[in-house]
This record gives structure tokens, sequence and C-alpha cells, in this order.
């Protein structure tokens, strides 16, 4: 693990979870400034749970996207994406804001949306979406915030293969560290640097994408211990 | 089939023995009744008229031809009912609204809210007359301030069920406010849009009620015109009174409510004079027992003492509050399949769903003065008015509930769908939804008082109207503490496996 300096977060032997009931005991890993992780494992390893643990360290510095969006459907895309920057207007101006976009943010989001294809959309509630499109509304949110770091849940869960790629470049492109959480294990091998892998509570893999095969990965998948398991399980995106 | 398979074979259960839910809720049931059956012997359910039928059938010939022509200025009074229920709405959302926000971490707002939410509009109108007369200010008082502590209750209980996952989203260091109304408000919008209507429906019948106590509303004209025996003058009144419900999703649309605010506002006056002095003696002596403010133990002994039947009172209350329950919970059996998509022609549901609106839009207590004056003044016409009335509002939300439903097997017989499919389905949201309705039940059987039948609100008008107000105001505390305790108890016995028809817009 590098210089002290460069490291964001340390775990050494921390446990995780929720309340009383530790899903992830014992944990080790860092995170270092500049890298882009991939964070694989089944459903129910804990990623959403690792997660929560790194946004709550890094607070103020991370854009955070949530698995279920965290959108509120009867708003407009607009007002979805503008709630990134919530906290750093007063409470009467993101009143206002409400009855009358302000200019600036408004401005600023235009842009975005026009980045993520979403553009002709802001004044449409959130609600009537596709679930691609309410995805790209939650990536906009956490791009507006302009952090340094990204942490995703699945951001890239219900697009096209095409537009995952797009995507990832875009969160790319605006900062400068992220963690991914995924299950397409082609792109964790080919668009990040690293992977942390998650299986029944442990981190069993923690290696330079580099250094890693599709073979290691379908380790973490339960279902692909069998051959005929792996064999179904090569072949999704 | 040989001996060996008979000796292998579990036992045939008894008479409703085990512990499904179907069972367990169908032995529930039979036990309130059976308290409720009982109890009867108690209850005065005598018929004291002599000839109910030709009463009945002047009453039917009043309301098959209503006499338009002999209404007095009934525009004025429809304006009037329109105008006391609307703003009674808004100042019960005005007053409800912040108190919503703080009800779950006070204990106190609770607890007020739960006052004055146990005592019933009308009372609330006998109190306020004392000190503003006949005027708007006692109707609005009346319906503003239980109504404060309904939307309290309810626009809390909606706010808690908002999902969290917008809220968890936003980055650290949002406002309570702009959290609020970006992350909170626009998931609720449309639950707390739904029941602020509702209420206001509700506000309508209340106000049409405040007639009873005098105000000048619809309701003025119909108890007189009741009570006179002017059944087509009467009859009038009624459809009137029922077009004016069947026409409200079109004259009370979002975008006029402000007009008919405004509007509604010029009707209101004209507002009393309030005597700052007069309002402090009511408020520091009249309804206090003077024993009491003399610190005198002895006299206040005595005092309560001289209080009379407040035992059978209390009983009374208690008796038809469970009568009508249980009552309630036999009607809606009987009528939600009449209402209902999987049972009869269009022909008979057309009808069952008539009588539903009819039952269910008509006020308890006009129910139960149109019984009394067929039935004579004991528990009964009392019993009969509130087990239709609120029956009826259950079989309603039933039968919407069971159109939803699509049985598993099709081509079975009515009563098989009825017993197998539907039933055991609809059965524990029904009773959960009885349960809720057991602490509205009550509060009625207290006003039912004002027309003669002996609960405690016939010793609450009673009072009020000899200018006893220290024995009324106590009778009311009685009553409020009578009704958080049913509340609280009807809380406990509730189904919790299930609560499929669990509608806050009825409760």
């Amino acid at each position: 693990m590098g210089e002290p300096r460069d490291t964001l977060v340390s775990l050494t032997g921390v446990d995780l979870g929720h309340g009383d009931q530790v899903v992830l005991p014992g944990l080790h890993l860092g995170l270092r400034r500049g890298e882009r992780v991939a964070l694989l494992g089944p459903s129910g390893a804990g990623k959403s749970t690792l997660l929560g643990a790194l946004r709550r360290q890094l607070g103020d510095s991370a854009a955070w996207c949530p698995q279920q969006h965290g959108l509120v459907p009867q708003l407009a895309v607009y007002h979805n994406v503008y709630m990134g920057r919530l906290a750093e207007h007063s409470a009467l101006a993101n009143l206002w804001n409400l009855m009358r976009p302000l200019a600036g943010p408004w401005c600023e989001v235009a842009e975005l949306c026009d980045a993520l294809g979403l553009d002709g959309l802001m004044r449409r509630p959130v609600g009537q979406l596709s679930g691609g499109q309410r995805q790209r509304v939650a990536i906009a949110r956490a791009l507006y915030q302009q952090r340094a770091l990204f942490l995703g849940d699945e951001p890239v869960a219900s697009v096209d293969p095409h537009q995952a790629l797009r995507l990832l470049a875009l969160i790319d492109q605006r900062h400068t560290t992220s963690v991914i959480a995924l299950h397409q294990r082609e792109l964790a091998l080919s668009h990040f640097d690293r992977v942390w892998g998650l299986r029944d509570g442990r981190l069993v893999i923690d290696a330079p994408a580099r250094e890693l095969s599709l073979a290691d990965l379908d380790g973490l998948y339960p279902d692909a211990d069998g051959s005929t398991g792996e064999a179904l399980s090569r072949g999704r995106p | 089939m040989t001996p060996t398979d008979l000796r292998t074979q579990a036992p045939r259960p008894g008479w409703l023995a085990g512990q499904s839910p179907g069972v367990r809720l169908a032995r529930h049931s039979l036990t309130l009744v059976a308290l409720a059956v009982v109890l009867v012997p108690f209850a005065d359910l005598a018929v004291l008229t002599r000839d109910p039928w030709a009463e009945l059938g002047r009453m039917a010939r009043g309301l098959a031809w209503p006499a338009w022509g002999t209404l007095e200025s009934p525009l004025e009074a429809l304006g009037l009912t329109v105008a006391v229920a609307l703003w009674g709405t808004l100042g019960g959302m005005v007053l409800g609204f912040p108190l919503a926000l703080l009800f779950a971490r006070s204990r106190l707002v609770r607890a007020g809210c739960a006052f004055v939410r146990a005592i019933h509009e009308l009372f609330w109108a006998l109190l306020f007359l004392q000190v503003f007369g006949l005027s708007a200010a006692t109707a609005l008082m009346a319906l503003a301030i239980p109504y404060a502590g309904i939307f309290a209750k309810v626009y809390a209980e909606i706010l808690e069920q908002i999902p969290g996952t917008p809220r968890d989203a936003l980055p650290p260091g949002v406002g309570r406010l702009s959290r609020f109304v970006y992350a909170e408000l626009p998931l609720a919008w449309t639950r707390l849009a739904a029941y602020t209507r509702y209420r206001f429906e509700c506000a309508l019948r209340a106000s049409v009620l405040l007639g009873f106590v005098g105000l000048p509303t619809l309701g003025f004209q119909l108890e007189t015109a009741f009570r006179e025996g002017r059944y087509h003058e009467a009859g009038a009144l009624l459809w009137l009174f029922y077009l004016l419900i069947a026409s409200l999703p079109w004259w009370g649309h979002r975008r006029l409510m402000p007009l008919l605010a405004l509007g509604g506002a010029f009707l209101l006056g004209p507002w009393p004079a309030l005597e700052g002095g007069l309002l402090w003696r009511f408020v520091s002596q009249d309804i206090w027992p003077p024993a009491l403010l003399e610190g005198d133990w002895r006299g206040l002994i005595e005092w309560l003492a001289r209080i009379p039947d407040l035992g059978p009172a209390i009983g009374n209350t208690l008796l038809l509050g469970l009568l009508g329950s249980v009552g309630a919970l036999l009607v809606a059996l009987v009528l939600w399949p009449l209402a209902c998509r999987h049972f009869g022609n269009p022909a008979t549901r057309l009808a069952g769903r008539g009588l539903l609106v009819f039952l269910r839009s008509t006020p308890e207590l006009m129910l139960a003065f149109f019984f009394l004056l067929l039935l004579g003044p004991s528990l009964l016409p009392a019993w009969l008015a509130l087990a239709l009335h609120n029956g009826a509002l259950i079989a309603f939300l039933v039968a919407r509930h069971a159109d939803a439903i699509t049985p598993g097997m099709p081509g079975v017989n009515a009563t098989g769908r009825l017993a197998y499919e539907l039933l055991p389905r609809l059965y524990p949201g029904m009773l959960a939804l009885l349960y809720y309705r057991a602490e509205v039940i009550l509060r009625e059987t207290a006003i039912l008082g004002m027309l003669g039948v002996a609960t405690l609100g016939y010793y609450i008008d009673a009072n009020f109207e000899y200018l006893l107000f220290d024995v009324a105001f106590f009778l009311l505390l009685v009553t409020a503490a009578l009704n958080i305790a049913v509340d609280a108890l009807s809380r406990r016995l509730r189904p919790r496996e299930t609560a499929i028809i669990d509608d806050p817009c009825q409760r």
C-alpha cells in the first residue's frame, strides 16, 4: 500500500454491517488517490455495505450514485439533478428554485443533460422516464456534485453495453478516483485499474485488473463453481 | 381404504379448531358477536312509536315528491355549508400540518391531538357556542380544532411511510427545510392531497350537522322540517344534500377551490364581537367545578356524586359502541357482495352500489334522526344508524378491493368464490378496518345522545342547555378519555398479520 499521503481510505480489520448485524467482518483494504476500482461480487455479498462505509468515511469529498437511484419520481429531471448540490444553496434559494429554476444551475444542468443524452427531458417528471433514462439522471446528479471522487452502486446496471462504456468514460473524465460496483466482469477488467471481489462477506480479490482473468472473477459467483455453471456465466455480458 | 390407511390418518379437526388465520379470525369475530348477544338484554331496544309504518310511508312520499318551491333561500344555506366546510378544513390543515412534523417526536403533541380528536365536532360546536354564539366563528372552530388533531396524525403517518432512498441519497449537510421540500414532500404529495380531499368531504357532512345545534347551515332547515313533519320539504333538502355530495367532483375541482374559498368568506360574516373578559371567565371559571377552584376536595366529591346517571350513561355509550361495531361488521358482510363485480348481474350491482353510496353519504346523525322519528327514542335507532352507515362504508371499500382480485380458479359457483377465493383474502383487512372504525363509532354514539338516546352525549347536551358548564365540560372530558381508551384497546385487538384494506382515507 503506497505512501500514506496518497491513501484516501484505509480499513484494517474493521467490521462493517448494519446495526448489530456484521456483514463484512475483519475487512482489510485501502483506496489510493487516482485509482479506479471495480467492485464485484454476487448480490448480498456486501457491496452496498462497503460502499456505504466508504461514503461515510469520505464524507463531502465523494459524489454518490446509489443503487435505487434515490430519485424523487414526482420532481422534474432538472430538480433531481439539482438535488446533488442542495446543501450549497440557502433554503430560500432552494424553495425559489422549485417555483422557477435558478439561472446558473439551469445552464449547468442543461449542459450535463446534453452530455448524458437527456436533452429535452429536463422538465419531465422522473416518474415518466424509462429505467435507463432514470439511471442516467442518477449519474447526472452525481456528476453535478463536482467532486474528485465517485462512488457508484451499480450505476450502469440497466443500460446497454455500448452506453455503459460511454457513461464510464464520462465518469472517468470528471473524477480522478472512483469506486464502482458492477456486475459486468469484462468491463471490470478492461476499464478499471483494480478489482475488489467480495464473496460471502470476505474480500477474496484485491488485485490490479491487468493481473486478473475472467476465470479469476468467475470464482466470485457461486453458480459458476460447477463446470456447467461456468459455461453459463461466461455467456453473460 | 384399508384399516392401516385409517390409522395413519390425522384426526379430523373439531369445530373451528386450528391455527390458520381464517379460523382464528372466525373465532375472534364469533366471540365479538357472542359478547354483543350476551349484552343485548341490557340495551333499551323498545319500539316506542305506535305506527312506525305509516310514518315511514309519509317520509318515503316526502322523499319521492320533494317540494322544491317551499324551500327558503336554499342557496344561501348551501353556500354557507360549503364555506364552513372549506374554511374549517383549511383551518385544520394550517394548524395540523406543523403539528404533523412534531408528531413523532413529541409525546405532548400526540396526547393533545388524541384529545382534540376524541371530541366530536358537534361537541366542540356546543362548547364554542357559549363563547362565540351562533356565528361562523363557532362553526369554523368546531371543525378546525378536531381536524387539526386528525390531520396531524394522518399526515404524520403518511410522511412516515414515504420511501427513504431519496433522503439517503442527498449529499451531506442539506438543511431540514430543503430536505423536506425536495426529498419528502413530493413523495407524499398525492396521498396528502387525497386525504385532505376526503376530509373535506367529511367536513361537508359535519357542516350540515352543525345545523342541528342551530347554526344556519343546510342541517338547520332539515332538522326543523323533519321535526315539524314537513316531509316534502325535508325530502327536497335531502335531495339537495345528495346532489351536493354527488356533484363534488365537478364543483370541487382543484382550480375552483381558491374561488370558492374567497366567495365563501363573504358568506361567513357577520363576525361576533369577541369580549376578552367573557372568554376568560368562561375558560377560567365557568367550565370548572367551583369546589375545584376553591381547592375544597370534600366539596368536589359531593359535586361528583351529584352528577346524575354517570354510570348508566357510560355503560350505554360503551354498549352502543360495541353493538354498533358488531352491527357494522354484519352489515358489511351482507352488503359488500352486492357491489362487487364477482357476483350478480349489472343491474344488481348498480342497485348495490347505489345503496352503499346512499348509506355512506348520509350522515349517521341524520340516519339516526330518521329512525328516531320512526321507532321512538331508544338505543335501537342509534344502533341501526351506526351499523348501516359504518357497515356500508366498510362494504364499499371491501367491494373495491374485491374487484381488484382475480380468482385463481375460474368457473367456481358464487358461494365457492365467496367462501374460498374472496373472503379469506378480504376478511383480515375488513376486520382491521372495523377496528379502525370502532373509535369513530364510539365518538358517534356520544353525539347520537343529542337526539335523546341516553348516552353521554345526551347529558352533555342537557347540561349545556341548563348552563351547567362545569358538569358538561367534565362529561366532555370523560367522553374524550373513553374514546382514547377504546382507541388504544382496538389498536391492540386489531388483527395484525395483514391489513390489505388499510386505507387512511377512511379512518
